[in-house]
Protein backbone atom coordinates (compact mmCIF):
# COMPACT_ATOMS: atom_id res chain seq x y z
CA UNK A 1 0.00 0.00 0.00
CA UNK A 2 2.65 2.35 1.00
CA UNK A 3 4.55 2.14 -2.79
CA UNK A 4 0.97 3.41 -4.15
CA UNK A 5 0.25 6.18 -1.53
CA UNK A 6 2.53 8.63 -3.70
CA UNK A 7 2.10 11.79 -1.72
CA UNK A 8 -1.74 12.00 -1.69
CA UNK A 9 -2.71 13.96 1.58
CA UNK A 10 -5.42 13.56 3.58
CA UNK A 11 -9.44 14.10 3.29
CA UNK A 12 -10.36 17.18 1.72
CA UNK A 13 -7.28 18.18 1.00
CA UNK A 14 -8.07 18.95 -2.56
CA UNK A 15 -10.41 21.54 -1.50
CA UNK A 16 -8.22 22.99 0.68
CA UNK A 17 -5.80 23.02 -2.69
CA UNK A 18 -8.40 24.89 -4.48
CA UNK A 19 -9.34 27.31 -1.46
CA UNK A 20 -5.52 28.15 -1.11
CA UNK A 21 -4.95 28.67 -4.81
CA UNK A 22 -7.65 31.35 -5.46
CA UNK A 23 -6.48 32.99 -2.61
CA UNK A 24 -3.49 33.11 -3.41
CA UNK A 25 -4.63 34.68 -7.09
CA UNK A 26 -6.60 37.12 -5.63
CA UNK A 27 -3.71 38.02 -3.05
CA UNK A 28 -1.38 38.80 -6.27
CA UNK A 29 -4.26 40.99 -7.73
CA UNK A 30 -4.99 43.11 -4.40
CA UNK A 31 -0.48 43.53 -4.03
CA UNK A 32 -0.44 44.32 -7.90
CA UNK A 33 -3.01 46.94 -7.27
CA UNK A 34 -1.38 48.35 -3.81
CA UNK A 35 1.98 48.53 -5.09
CA UNK A 36 0.43 50.71 -7.89
CA UNK A 37 -1.51 53.10 -5.76
CA UNK A 38 1.38 53.55 -3.44
CA UNK A 39 3.52 54.71 -6.08
CA UNK A 40 0.93 57.16 -7.04
CA UNK A 41 0.66 55.72 -10.20
CA UNK A 42 -2.95 53.98 -8.98
CA UNK A 43 -4.81 55.54 -12.26
CA UNK A 44 -2.87 52.85 -14.36
CA UNK A 45 -4.33 49.89 -12.62
CA UNK A 46 -6.91 49.98 -15.08
CA UNK A 47 -9.73 47.35 -15.63
CA UNK A 48 -11.68 49.38 -18.40
CA UNK A 49 -8.66 49.75 -20.38
CA UNK A 50 -8.10 45.94 -20.10
CA UNK A 51 -11.56 45.50 -21.18
CA UNK A 52 -11.44 47.71 -24.24
CA UNK A 53 -8.14 46.68 -24.82
CA UNK A 54 -8.69 43.08 -25.28
CA UNK A 55 -9.61 42.74 -29.10
CA UNK A 56 -13.46 42.60 -29.55
CA UNK A 57 -12.59 39.33 -32.07
CA UNK A 58 -11.16 37.68 -29.13
CA UNK A 59 -14.19 37.96 -26.86
CA UNK A 60 -16.20 37.07 -29.74
CA UNK A 61 -13.96 34.20 -30.54
CA UNK A 62 -13.57 33.12 -26.83
CA UNK A 63 -17.43 33.18 -26.61
CA UNK A 64 -17.78 30.60 -29.60
CA UNK A 65 -15.45 28.21 -28.41
CA UNK A 66 -16.85 28.22 -25.16
CA UNK A 67 -20.48 27.59 -26.32
CA UNK A 68 -19.49 24.62 -27.77
CA UNK A 69 -16.80 23.15 -25.59
CA UNK A 70 -18.91 23.28 -22.68
CA UNK A 71 -22.34 22.10 -24.37
CA UNK A 72 -20.40 19.46 -25.54
CA UNK A 73 -18.68 18.29 -22.48
CA UNK A 74 -21.98 18.70 -20.61
CA UNK A 75 -23.29 16.42 -22.95
CA UNK A 76 -20.54 14.08 -23.14
CA UNK A 77 -20.64 13.77 -19.21
CA UNK A 78 -24.33 13.27 -18.76
CA UNK A 79 -23.74 10.06 -21.68
CA UNK A 80 -21.06 8.39 -19.33
CA UNK A 81 -23.57 9.01 -16.67
CA UNK A 82 -26.37 7.24 -17.72
CA UNK A 83 -24.79 4.83 -20.04
CA UNK A 84 -22.84 3.49 -17.11
CA UNK A 85 -25.74 2.69 -15.56
CA UNK A 86 -27.94 1.65 -18.75
CA UNK A 87 -25.24 -1.15 -19.17
CA UNK A 88 -24.89 -2.24 -15.89
CA UNK A 89 -28.32 -2.43 -14.77
CA UNK A 90 -28.64 -4.07 -18.40
CA UNK A 91 -27.00 -7.29 -17.09
CA UNK A 92 -30.04 -8.47 -15.43
CA UNK A 93 -32.61 -6.48 -17.21
CA UNK A 94 -31.41 -6.51 -20.84
CA UNK A 95 -35.21 -5.54 -22.12
CA UNK A 96 -34.18 -1.80 -21.18
CA UNK A 97 -31.57 -1.38 -23.69
CA UNK A 98 -33.42 0.09 -26.64
CA UNK A 99 -36.02 2.26 -24.71
CA UNK A 100 -33.16 3.74 -22.34
CA UNK A 101 -31.42 5.17 -25.26
CA UNK A 102 -33.69 7.95 -24.95
CA UNK A 103 -31.74 9.38 -21.96
CA UNK A 104 -28.65 9.59 -24.40
CA UNK A 105 -30.40 11.24 -27.29
CA UNK A 106 -31.43 13.40 -24.53
CA UNK A 107 -27.48 14.61 -23.55
CA UNK A 108 -27.19 14.38 -27.52
CA UNK A 109 -29.74 16.93 -28.00
CA UNK A 110 -27.54 19.45 -25.43
CA UNK A 111 -24.63 18.93 -27.85
CA UNK A 112 -26.76 20.55 -30.70
CA UNK A 113 -28.14 23.22 -28.49
CA UNK A 114 -24.42 24.14 -28.25
CA UNK A 115 -23.69 23.72 -32.37
CA UNK A 116 -26.63 25.54 -32.92
CA UNK A 117 -25.78 28.57 -30.90
CA UNK A 118 -21.83 28.67 -31.95
CA UNK A 119 -23.05 28.56 -35.74
CA UNK A 120 -25.36 31.45 -34.82
CA UNK A 121 -22.43 33.31 -33.05
CA UNK A 122 -19.80 32.50 -36.20
CA UNK A 123 -22.00 34.37 -38.37
CA UNK A 124 -21.43 37.56 -36.65
CA UNK A 125 -17.84 38.23 -37.38
CA UNK A 126 -16.07 39.07 -40.49
CA UNK A 127 -12.92 41.55 -41.47
CA UNK A 128 -13.30 45.26 -40.42
CA UNK A 129 -11.31 48.33 -42.54
CA UNK A 130 -9.83 50.31 -39.97
CA UNK A 131 -12.29 53.38 -41.06
CA UNK A 132 -15.04 51.04 -40.25
CA UNK A 133 -13.53 49.99 -37.10
CA UNK A 134 -13.05 53.64 -35.83
CA UNK A 135 -16.66 55.04 -37.41
CA UNK A 136 -18.25 52.20 -34.77
CA UNK A 137 -15.96 51.42 -32.34
CA UNK A 138 -18.72 51.48 -29.28
CA UNK A 139 -20.91 49.12 -31.18
CA UNK A 140 -18.23 46.68 -31.91
CA UNK A 141 -17.00 46.81 -28.61
CA UNK A 142 -20.74 46.08 -27.02
CA UNK A 143 -21.01 43.21 -29.89
CA UNK A 144 -17.93 41.47 -28.92
CA UNK A 145 -18.59 41.46 -25.42
CA UNK A 146 -22.76 40.42 -26.30
CA UNK A 147 -20.90 37.69 -28.44
CA UNK A 148 -19.00 36.36 -25.22
CA UNK A 149 -21.04 36.16 -22.86
CA UNK A 150 -23.48 34.65 -25.38
CA UNK A 151 -21.28 31.88 -25.78
CA UNK A 152 -20.74 31.17 -22.34
CA UNK A 153 -23.77 31.56 -20.95
CA UNK A 154 -24.80 28.75 -23.51
CA UNK A 155 -21.56 26.91 -22.43
CA UNK A 156 -22.54 26.89 -18.48
CA UNK A 157 -26.16 26.26 -18.73
CA UNK A 158 -25.75 23.27 -21.31
CA UNK A 159 -22.80 22.27 -18.94
CA UNK A 160 -25.36 21.61 -16.43
CA UNK A 161 -28.02 20.38 -18.37
CA UNK A 162 -26.22 17.70 -19.74
CA UNK A 163 -25.10 16.27 -16.40
CA UNK A 164 -28.53 16.54 -14.70
CA UNK A 165 -30.00 15.08 -17.27
CA UNK A 166 -27.83 12.02 -16.91
CA UNK A 167 -28.17 11.98 -13.28
CA UNK A 168 -31.34 11.65 -13.88
CA UNK A 169 -31.48 9.26 -16.80
CA UNK A 170 -29.42 7.10 -14.57
CA UNK A 171 -32.25 6.56 -11.95
CA UNK A 172 -34.66 6.13 -14.99
CA UNK A 173 -32.81 2.93 -16.39
CA UNK A 174 -31.72 1.21 -12.55
CA UNK A 175 -35.75 2.22 -11.93
CA UNK A 176 -36.71 0.66 -15.18
CA UNK A 177 -34.92 -2.12 -14.60
CA UNK A 178 -36.84 -3.07 -11.51
CA UNK A 179 -40.36 -1.82 -13.54
CA UNK A 180 -40.71 -1.61 -16.70
CA UNK A 181 -43.35 1.06 -15.99
CA UNK A 182 -41.28 3.50 -14.46
CA UNK A 183 -40.00 4.74 -16.88
CA UNK A 184 -41.95 6.67 -18.81
CA UNK A 185 -43.30 8.60 -15.75
CA UNK A 186 -39.64 9.38 -15.04
CA UNK A 187 -38.77 10.77 -18.22
CA UNK A 188 -41.26 13.67 -17.33
CA UNK A 189 -38.32 14.76 -14.86
CA UNK A 190 -35.72 14.39 -18.06
CA UNK A 191 -38.18 16.91 -19.93
CA UNK A 192 -37.73 18.92 -17.46
CA UNK A 193 -34.21 18.89 -17.18
CA UNK A 194 -33.51 19.39 -20.67
CA UNK A 195 -35.53 22.68 -20.49
CA UNK A 196 -32.61 24.27 -18.48
CA UNK A 197 -30.74 24.35 -21.94
CA UNK A 198 -33.68 25.72 -23.83
CA UNK A 199 -33.77 28.19 -21.43
CA UNK A 200 -30.05 28.88 -21.89
CA UNK A 201 -30.51 28.96 -26.07
CA UNK A 202 -33.38 31.39 -25.61
CA UNK A 203 -31.30 34.02 -24.11
CA UNK A 204 -28.40 33.31 -26.10
CA UNK A 205 -30.48 34.12 -29.49
CA UNK A 206 -31.84 37.29 -27.31
CA UNK A 207 -27.77 38.49 -26.79
CA UNK A 208 -25.66 36.92 -29.32
CA UNK A 209 -28.01 37.63 -32.73
CA UNK A 210 -27.70 39.72 -34.85
CA UNK A 211 -24.33 41.37 -33.43
CA UNK A 212 -21.73 41.90 -36.09
CA UNK A 213 -18.56 42.99 -36.00
CA UNK A 214 -17.99 43.25 -39.89
CA UNK A 215 -17.92 45.88 -42.52
CA UNK A 216 -19.61 43.72 -44.91
CA UNK B 1 -11.53 56.28 -27.39
CA UNK B 2 -14.06 56.89 -24.11
CA UNK B 3 -16.27 59.35 -25.01
CA UNK B 4 -17.29 60.47 -21.45
CA UNK B 5 -16.60 59.12 -17.64
CA UNK B 6 -20.03 58.11 -17.29
CA UNK B 7 -20.29 56.18 -20.36
CA UNK B 8 -17.19 54.66 -21.25
CA UNK B 9 -16.69 52.31 -24.32
CA UNK B 10 -16.59 49.13 -21.84
CA UNK B 11 -19.84 49.99 -20.10
CA UNK B 12 -21.65 47.28 -21.72
CA UNK B 13 -19.81 44.72 -20.31
CA UNK B 14 -21.13 45.01 -17.17
CA UNK B 15 -24.64 44.53 -18.28
CA UNK B 16 -23.89 41.55 -20.28
CA UNK B 17 -22.15 40.10 -17.69
CA UNK B 18 -25.42 40.73 -15.44
CA UNK B 19 -27.67 38.94 -17.97
CA UNK B 20 -25.56 36.19 -18.49
CA UNK B 21 -24.91 35.45 -14.35
CA UNK B 22 -28.59 35.57 -14.11
CA UNK B 23 -29.55 33.03 -16.39
CA UNK B 24 -26.22 30.27 -16.21
CA UNK B 25 -26.29 30.13 -11.95
CA UNK B 26 -29.77 29.99 -11.81
CA UNK B 27 -29.55 27.13 -14.35
CA UNK B 28 -27.08 25.68 -12.24
CA UNK B 29 -29.26 25.91 -9.25
CA UNK B 30 -32.45 24.85 -11.20
CA UNK B 31 -30.30 21.63 -12.97
CA UNK B 32 -29.19 20.45 -9.10
CA UNK B 33 -32.05 20.57 -7.87
CA UNK B 34 -33.66 18.53 -10.94
CA UNK B 35 -31.10 15.89 -10.53
CA UNK B 36 -31.28 15.61 -6.47
CA UNK B 37 -34.87 15.60 -6.38
CA UNK B 38 -34.84 13.43 -9.54
CA UNK B 39 -32.33 10.62 -8.09
CA UNK B 40 -34.94 10.86 -4.98
CA UNK B 41 -37.94 9.91 -7.20
CA UNK B 42 -36.40 6.99 -9.34
CA UNK B 43 -35.38 5.45 -5.69
CA UNK B 44 -38.50 5.93 -4.23
CA UNK B 45 -40.63 4.73 -7.67
CA UNK B 46 -39.74 1.44 -7.11
CA UNK B 47 -41.50 0.60 -3.89
CA UNK B 48 -44.38 3.25 -4.80
CA UNK B 49 -45.43 4.17 -8.26
CA UNK B 50 -48.34 5.55 -7.68
CA UNK B 51 -46.49 8.18 -5.52
CA UNK B 52 -44.24 9.50 -8.76
CA UNK B 53 -46.81 12.17 -10.11
CA UNK B 54 -46.93 13.89 -6.74
CA UNK B 55 -43.32 13.69 -6.11
CA UNK B 56 -42.73 15.80 -9.40
CA UNK B 57 -43.23 18.54 -7.07
CA UNK B 58 -39.50 19.60 -6.08
CA UNK B 59 -38.67 19.07 -9.86
CA UNK B 60 -40.87 21.81 -10.78
CA UNK B 61 -40.28 24.23 -8.25
CA UNK B 62 -36.37 24.00 -9.69
CA UNK B 63 -37.53 24.20 -12.80
CA UNK B 64 -39.30 27.60 -11.66
CA UNK B 65 -36.09 28.79 -10.53
CA UNK B 66 -34.21 28.57 -14.20
CA UNK B 67 -37.46 30.73 -15.10
CA UNK B 68 -36.45 33.39 -12.53
CA UNK B 69 -33.12 33.57 -14.42
CA UNK B 70 -34.87 33.42 -17.56
CA UNK B 71 -37.00 36.30 -16.69
CA UNK B 72 -34.33 38.81 -15.52
CA UNK B 73 -31.99 38.08 -18.19
CA UNK B 74 -34.59 39.08 -20.73
CA UNK B 75 -35.68 41.84 -18.99
CA UNK B 76 -32.00 42.84 -19.28
CA UNK B 77 -30.95 42.55 -22.32
CA UNK B 78 -34.17 44.64 -23.29
CA UNK B 79 -31.94 47.82 -22.38
CA UNK B 80 -28.71 46.92 -22.75
CA UNK B 81 -26.83 48.91 -25.84
CA UNK B 82 -23.52 50.35 -26.61
CA UNK B 83 -21.70 53.75 -24.65
CA UNK B 84 -22.44 56.33 -24.65
CA UNK B 85 -26.33 55.58 -24.74
CA UNK B 86 -26.05 52.85 -21.72
CA UNK B 87 -23.72 54.58 -19.23
CA UNK B 88 -22.02 52.82 -16.09
CA UNK B 89 -25.04 53.34 -14.11
CA UNK B 90 -27.12 50.95 -16.00
CA UNK B 91 -24.51 48.99 -16.29
CA UNK B 92 -23.42 48.24 -12.59
CA UNK B 93 -27.89 48.10 -11.88
CA UNK B 94 -28.16 45.48 -14.61
CA UNK B 95 -24.76 43.29 -13.32
CA UNK B 96 -26.09 43.66 -9.89
CA UNK B 97 -29.77 42.94 -10.83
CA UNK B 98 -28.15 39.12 -12.70
CA UNK B 99 -26.11 38.51 -9.67
CA UNK B 100 -28.49 38.66 -7.35
CA UNK B 101 -31.46 36.21 -9.03
CA UNK B 102 -28.54 34.50 -9.91
CA UNK B 103 -26.91 33.46 -6.76
CA UNK B 104 -30.23 33.53 -5.03
CA UNK B 105 -31.25 31.01 -7.72
CA UNK B 106 -28.58 28.55 -6.77
CA UNK B 107 -28.87 28.34 -3.51
CA UNK B 108 -32.46 28.15 -3.44
CA UNK B 109 -32.09 25.26 -6.20
CA UNK B 110 -29.46 23.15 -3.79
CA UNK B 111 -32.08 23.61 -1.39
CA UNK B 112 -34.94 22.38 -2.57
CA UNK B 113 -32.79 19.50 -4.20
CA UNK B 114 -31.53 18.00 -1.04
CA UNK B 115 -34.80 18.70 0.34
CA UNK B 116 -36.62 17.12 -2.42
CA UNK B 117 -34.63 14.37 -2.42
CA UNK B 118 -35.12 13.85 1.17
CA UNK B 119 -39.15 14.59 1.37
CA UNK B 120 -39.86 12.18 -1.69
CA UNK B 121 -38.04 8.64 0.17
CA UNK B 122 -39.74 10.28 3.17
CA UNK B 123 -42.94 10.44 1.82
CA UNK B 124 -43.07 6.70 0.27
CA UNK B 125 -42.31 5.91 3.37
CA UNK B 126 -45.14 8.08 5.60
CA UNK B 127 -47.26 10.09 3.55
CA UNK B 128 -48.42 12.24 6.47
CA UNK B 129 -45.13 14.12 5.99
CA UNK B 130 -46.12 15.28 2.40
CA UNK B 131 -47.19 18.44 3.08
CA UNK B 132 -44.54 19.17 5.62
CA UNK B 133 -42.16 18.28 2.81
CA UNK B 134 -44.26 21.46 0.63
CA UNK B 135 -43.55 23.79 3.46
CA UNK B 136 -40.06 23.47 3.81
CA UNK B 137 -40.16 23.22 -0.25
CA UNK B 138 -42.09 26.79 -0.36
CA UNK B 139 -39.43 28.07 1.97
CA UNK B 140 -37.00 27.18 -0.24
CA UNK B 141 -38.39 28.22 -3.32
CA UNK B 142 -39.14 31.95 -2.18
CA UNK B 143 -35.54 32.53 -1.22
CA UNK B 144 -35.05 32.69 -4.98
CA UNK B 145 -37.63 34.87 -5.28
CA UNK B 146 -36.45 37.06 -3.21
CA UNK B 147 -33.14 37.62 -5.35
CA UNK B 148 -35.95 37.99 -8.38
CA UNK B 149 -37.54 40.65 -6.51
CA UNK B 150 -34.24 42.54 -6.21
CA UNK B 151 -33.42 42.10 -9.82
CA UNK B 152 -36.37 43.60 -11.25
CA UNK B 153 -36.37 46.15 -8.91
CA UNK B 154 -32.57 47.12 -9.66
CA UNK B 155 -33.82 46.40 -13.45
CA UNK B 156 -36.81 49.55 -13.05
CA UNK B 157 -33.90 51.84 -11.59
CA UNK B 158 -32.61 51.59 -15.50
CA UNK B 159 -34.23 54.52 -17.09
CA UNK B 160 -33.14 54.94 -20.97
Amino acid sequence: MGAYDSGRGGKGSYATGCYAAYVIILLVFISIGLFYMFSGRGSEFDVGWVLESISSYTWACVGIAIAISFSVLGAAWGMFITGASIVGAGVKAPRIKTKNLVSVIFCEAVAIYGIIIAIILVQNIDDTTPEDWLDNYNTYIFNGYCLFFAGLLTGMCNLACGICVGIVGSGAALADAQNGELFVRILVIEIFGSAIGLFGVIIAVLLGNNRKISSS
Amino acid sequence: MALSALAPAYSPFFGCMGAASAIIFSSLGAAYGTAKSGVGISAMAIMKPDLIMKSIIPVVMAGILAIYGLVVAALIIGKIGAAPGYTLFDSFCHFSAGLSVGICGIAAGFAIGIVGDAGVRATAQQPRLFVGMILILIFGEVLGLYGFIVGVMLHLKVQS
